[in-house]
């Protein structure tokens, strides 16, 4: 036995979970049924591949035996006769001679209804990660920081929320598609970041559910290539994922004008920029922001910047207070840090309790060498971070000053 | 009279307590009451984690997951009585299971209402939902306490108990019209103001006045809804004139 066939079966669930599970739903409409068949399709796998070979047709190798499965349990329970006419006549457990192209994907349908606006956020993220990508919920637990049985409840309900409540599986119609494409972007992003930079704990970089978005969003870009949207997301995670290996060192986050550029991923940064190429505006959110990225990924040092663009891109994006306050980091470049520090301070109100805010101010107050309201500005900060690493930075930048 | 039964079911209840409101007690009230011609609807709903609740300010589609109000006390179900007048109202409200492990609100509809003809199972495929109508209704209630020759007269005339919200008869009409088949039925109720709370202490019946909970939006009516799937519920709630100021929660019901 070679470790080729063990591989293939990895290389296959992580190309293949989600097509396989959202063709299974579309066929016995029954979430809990489709998983379980398709974890056992793929437990069936590592048996048979290493002793049989690989099949031609991965994919329609495991459908077949999860239908199998399938119609196994479906006819041992017996009050569910009425499903098992739906299940079809096709009893035979031979594999059908199908090519993998002719499943149809079926992903579609299903991160449409996993992003539901009537799922709680959380469930939304969760049951994704789950369905599409095939993590079990105790690394979803993990990754967000909640209990397996906290990340279970959530999963059980957002299932029978789907069942009880009727959420259609399907596609949106032209009416809903915008409202709706707009809240599966949200999702993937949240998925991103969360990764990206934890929302609380001490470990900054959670890699795995970062790659799982920037993969999820590939798969939607080639499976929507009209959304102009789709494509600026996927450029956008691309740039931001980027600087990942050169934005945590020996357990403190670096900020970006401190980072090892050589660190960067030229590929990613190649790959996003490529994405946004000859992409006329008017531009959606995700394609200025995206823009944004570029403009510091390709700088060569921090003094390259070009902040003019930057300053220019967030007057594009909606005025949130948190993209005035990162407007004003660009204003500071260009116009100094004295007209950036009013246009924070106008912001205290809607920012209060935000870290970034009093980070920032202490920033602009040290450049101003107003150095005691910057160490005041700093405190604060360090007692609103929510993360160790994000705290550690703050408390070396208050030593910085000569702070306490 | 036609009233509403609200049930909030109260989890924290003793175990001797729960062991009363069994399935066959549940049985045995919805027979005698049906015998008696006074049950003319009523559900189980699905518990509030599969509530959904739409808005739509300015015309804007919001869709939140969860009930209107983060209340303790959430209505886990709902009966449609034809009574003679409130004591009797009570007196069947007393004596349902429910009383045991919570409590129920019972709430008079607005004059006039139909008998609701509803079919025992939905259509094959369908799903049906009630949708509550919630809107801030204090304004409305303190201006009919004021004047309540006026406002009875008003709501004769155009406007109805949505209240804070610009809503005439005419806009239901059409709504009514848009949602078709879709609407089984559905009426206004009185204000809460006037409802009587049906709970036990210590085995006893006790009656208080009031709703069993108390938000800024109450409920000011109710419509149940026969859809293909929660779009298509969504859809309507969203079309409904109290959208745009109040509030619509969609629950599922349960199947008996």
């Amino acid at each position: 036995m070679t470790s080729e066939p063990g591989a293939a079966v990895a290389l296959t669930f992580t190309e293949g979970w989600g097509r396989l599970v959202a063709g299974l739903i579309a066929w016995c409409g029954d979430w809990d049924l489709a998983e379980e068949c398709a974890q056992e399709a793929f437990a069936a796998a590592l048996v048979a591949w290493p002793r049989d070979g690989v099949p031609a047709a991965p994919l329609a190798w495991l459908t077949t035996v999860a239908r199998n499965r399938a119609r196994d349990r479906l006819r041992r329970r017996t009050t569910e006769g009425a499903k098992l006419a739906l299940v079809g006549a096709d009893q035979s457990d031979e594999v059908a001679p199908v090519a993998d192209e002719d499943i149809p994907d079926e992903r579609l349908r299903l991160i449409f209804t996993c992003c539901h606006p009537a799922l709680p956020l959380p469930a939304r993220t969760a049951l994704t990660l789950r369905t599409l990508c095939g993590l079990t919920s105790a690394e979803i637990a993990r990754a967000f920081l909640v209990t397996e049985s906290t990340m279970d409840k959530r999963l059980v309900r957002a299932r029978a929320k789907i069942k009880h409540a009727g959420i259609p599986y399907r596609v949106p119609p032209p009416e809903l598609w915008h409202e709706r494409v707009e809240g599966v972007l949200a999702v993937l992003y949240l998925m991103f970041n969360e990764g990206y930079a934890a929302s609380s704990g001490e470990s900054v970089l959670r890699v795995d559910v970062s790659a799982e978005a920037i993969r999820l969003t590939r798969s939607l870009s080639e499976l929507l290539p009209g959304e102009p949207e789709v494509t600026a997301l996927l450029a956008l995670m691309l740039l931001t994922d980027a600087r990942r290996p050169a934005r945590v060192r020996g357990g403190r986050v670096v900020p970006l004008g401190e980072q090892d550029r050589s660190l960067w991923s030229a590929d990613a940064i190649a790959e996003g920029a490529a994405l946004l190429e000859g992409r006329e505006p008017p531009w959606g959110p995700y394609a200025v922001q995206a823009r944004i990225a570029l403009c510091h990924d390709a700088a060569p040092t921090p003094a390259d910047t070009d902040w003019a663009t930057i300053g220019e891109l967030y007057t594009l994006l909606p005025a949130t207070p948190v993209t005035e306050l990162n407007r004003a980091v660009a204003v500071s470049m260009t116009h100094g840090p004295a007209a950036a520090l009013e246009l924070v301070d106008a912001l205290a109100d809607e920012l209060a309790g935000y870290y970034l805010h009093a980070a920032t101010r202490a920033d602009l107050q040290a450049r101003l060498g107003r150095l005691d309201e910057a160490a005041a500005s700093l405190a604060l900060a360090i007692e609103q971070a929510p993360t160790g690493a994000e705290r550690r930075l703050l408390r070396e930048r208050l030593e910085g000053l000569g702070g306490p | 009279m036609k009233y509403l039964m609200l049930h909030s079911v109260d989890h924290g209840s003793s175990p001797e307590a729960e062991a009363r409101a069994t399935p066959e007690a549940l049985d045995a009230w919805i027979t005698e009451m049906t015998a008696r011609g006074l049950l003319l609807d009523g559900s189980k709903l699905q518990p509030i984690s599969d509530a959904t609740t739409v808005r739509a300010p300015e015309g804007r589609t919001v869709v939140t997951d969860g009930p209107f109000a983060e209340t303790k006390e959430q209505v886990a179900g709902y009966d449609v009585i034809d009574c003679p007048d409130l004591d009797s109202a009570v007196a069947v409200a007393a004596a349902h299971p429910t009383t045991h492990i919570g409590s129920i609100e019972v709430r008079a509809f607005a004059p006039g209402m139909p008998d609701p003809v509803v079919p025992a199972a939905p259509a094959p495929g369908k799903y049906r939902y009630l949708m509550l109508v919630c809107a801030d209704l204090r304004r409305a209630m303190a201006a009919a306490a004021a004047d309540p020759e006026g406002f009875a007269a008003d709501r004769e005339r155009e406007t109805t108990a949505g209240a804070g919200v610009e809503e005439t008869n005419d806009d239901v009409d059409v709504w009514i019209e848009n949602a078709g088949s879709r609407r089984l039925y559905g009426w206004e109720l009185e204000f809460p103001d006037r409802a009587v709370t049906v709970r036990r202490v210590d085995d006893r019946v006790v009656t208080t006045d009031g709703p069993f909970a108390e938000t800024k939006e109450q409920i000011a009516g109710y419509d149940l809804l026969e859809c293909d799937d929660l779009d298509d519920a969504i859809a309507i709630a969203t079309s409904h004139p109290v959208a745009g100021g109040g509030v619509l929660e969609l629950r599922p019901l349960r199947a008996s």
